[in-house]
């Protein structure tokens, strides 16, 4: 009740608050710690859990510390290879068709980037597995970077596609090379959206890397389709979770690179 | 038996099925209803659901027993889902009325049993154990749908392969050689690789986990063995030899029409139409079955029709 009251002689002076430039707050030591706590209280909890379950030949099986160390460690790599390819590809392509001289192909290159996404990775794994015999760690890159092209591709647009053009023009006046203005002005102001991009391909194949073992590349899916497969529900609950905390903590990982990444000023 | 296998025409599938079991049905009250009275078991009036899992051995067995009922005079409707565990519990809960289970599967999934204490008759201690649930047991076929181990045809005639034991003494002596495809199922359960490199004294030396549709095809390009069921039709296609399991380790997988108690205290009938049909269902059988619908492209209708017309289940 008092709050309210001594709000209302500020209300002339809140108008002049609102224009100030919004400073983009660094977070805080507290919310930096939540995250990696949670995940760790839940990877405990889990733990907890399945030392104090009497576990038959077929659990045991599946859930040892080699297994499961195995697993996770596959499966980071599995996500991390295929995003760096995903940068790798993703970016530039999303350069050059923000150039005027691919005004051209533009709709075409976008359209085999939308049919990547639109594909089901389960498919293209078993398209590349069946049609060309193409299995293995690789052929598993291969299914999850064509998926997880489309949404950094679209952000390397649409981050550049947002800068000021008046600001290029300035700085095209200041007789900066078109090079120039593309990495010294273009590219840094669009970073953070860019970045935005990597943090969704990032959490995307995490999780699609799941179905990688279908075709021989192990990861975390071993351990989820070992336990749909035998009907064992610890087995599926530890898969399904490890997976989780691992999608949130590479989504933790990135959030913290697009704090530091992200141009001072922005 | 397949828990897990996919068939990813399912969805196509099961609309034509849906379409031609409807066909079926019309023509079969018409003429079967008829002529079926005297002493033959009628099922008239009954309104039955039969399930099936998503792969074709168990599509063909639901609509042999599907059509076999029709003809009995009962309006059957079938449904096709995915996975034991979907299937079962949809019996439980009364969605579909009955399906084609394998002993196997019942002892080692269903009753969470492992595979370590399988008893030597399998499906009378399921059937018992499982009476507990509410769930009957109909005696079950002779066609064992099981695990074994199959190599290229052209591999095993040129290394004298016919026999689980030949295989193992083949390892001995090329233990590069010792590549496996299998599917996570196989590679999990005790009756499954563990068990079956422990019986015949053998250790592969890959194992290359993959869906188990694609083992068919990798077999004799990735790998040298590779797992299989005893009854598939794409043997047959992929030019595969299936080696004989001599030891006997892997578990039976015969077949069964399992049921609510209370749907079979319902209609008693389906015991006695059911059971000569079972009887026929020899691996043979089953595998020529599968092939046709796998290999030749027909459906299983039509493959169920032809089957149970050709030994006089129809009239």
């Amino acid at each position: 009740m008092t709050s309210t009251v001594e709000q209302a002689p500020d209300l002339g002076t809140a108008p002049q608050a609102a224009m100030a430039p919004v400073r983009r707050e660094r977070r805080t030591l507290g919310s930096y710690l939540f995250m990696p706590v949670f995940l760790a209280l839940v990877c405990a909890g889990l733990y907890l859990y399945m030392s104090n379950q009497e576990l038959d030949s077929i659990e045991q099986r599946s859930l040892n510390a080699s297994k499961i160390g195995e697993s996770i460690w596959e499966h980071v790599q599995l996500a991390a290879i295929s995003t760096i390819f995903v940068i790798l590809i993703a970016i530039p392509l999303g350069v050059v068709m923000t150039r005027p001289f691919t005004r051209s192909f533009r709709g075409i290159l976008l359209t085999f980037a939308n049919i990547g996404q639109a594909v089901p990775t389960i498919g293209l794994l078993a398209l590349l597995a069946v049609a060309f015999l193409f299995i293995g760690f690789t052929a598993a890159i291969v299914g999850l970077v064509a998926y997880a092209v489309l949404p950094v591709l679209r952000n390397t647009i649409v981050g550049l596609g947002q800068v000021d053009e008046n600001i290029l023009e300035a700085g095209r006046g200041m007789g900066i090379s078109k090079m120039g203005v593309l990495t010294r002005i273009e590219l840094p102001l669009s970073v953070p959206i860019i970045l935005a991009g990597v943090r969704t391909a990032l959490v995307i194949n995490v999780g699609t890397a799941t179905l990688a073992t279908y075709i021989n590349a192990g990861g975390l899916g071993d351990i989820i389709v070992a336990g749909l497969s035998t009907n064992r529900i610890n087995i599926q609950l530890t898969g399904a979770l490890l997976t989780a905390v691992l999608a949130l903590f590479i989504d933790y990982l990135a959030g913290i690179a697009e704090d530091v990444l992200r141009p001072k000023g922005l | 038996m397949a828990i897990t296998r996919k068939m990813r025409t399912a969805a196509a599938m099961s609309a034509a099925l849906a379409l031609l079991v409807s066909g079926c049905g019309g023509d079969d009250s018409g003429g079967g209803g008829g002529g079926g009275g005297g002493d033959e078991a009628s099922l008239e009036g009954a309104e039955l659901t039969v399930g099936a899992k998503e792969f074709t051995e168990s599509k063909v067995l639901a609509q042999i027993a599907a059509q076999a009922l029709e003809n009995a005079g009962a309006t059957v409707d079938d449904s096709s889902l995915s996975g034991s565990a979907t299937v079962r519990e949809a019996l439980e809960a009364g969605e579909i009325d009955m399906y084609w289970e394998y002993t196997g599967t019942g002892w080692v999934n269903i009753l969470g049993n492992t595979t370590e204490d399988v008893p030597d008759d399998l499906f009378a201690a399921v059937a018992e154990a499982d009476a507990e649930n509410e769930i009957a047991w109909l005696e079950p076929a002779p066609m064992n749908d099981t695990y074994a181990i199959a190599v290229q045809s052209a591999f095993a005639e040129d290394n004298d392969l016919t026999t689980m034991s030949d295989a193992a003494a083949y390892i001995q002596e090329n233990p590069d050689e010792a590549t496996i495809c299998a599917a996570s199922e196989f590679l999990n359960r005790d009756d499954g690789l563990p068990g079956l490199e422990t019986t015949y004294e053998i250790k592969f030396s890959e194992v290359v986990e993959l869906d188990l549709g694609l083992v068919y095809t990798q077999v004799g390009d990735t790998c040298n063995f590779g797992e299989v069921f005893s009854t598939d039709g794409r043997i047959i296609a992929n030019e595969l030899t299936v080696l004989e399991d001599d030891l006997e380790f892997f578990v039976p997988y015969n077949a069964a029409l399992t049921m609510r108690q209370e749907t079979l205290e319902e209609f008693p009938a389906i015991e006695e139409i059911m059971g000569p049909i079972s009887e026929a269902l020899t691996n043979e059988e089953i595998t020529a079955l599968n092939a046709a619908v796998d290999v030749d492209g027909e459906t299983e209708q039509d493959v169920a029709t032809q089957w149970l017309e050709d030994n006089g289940f129809l009239e």
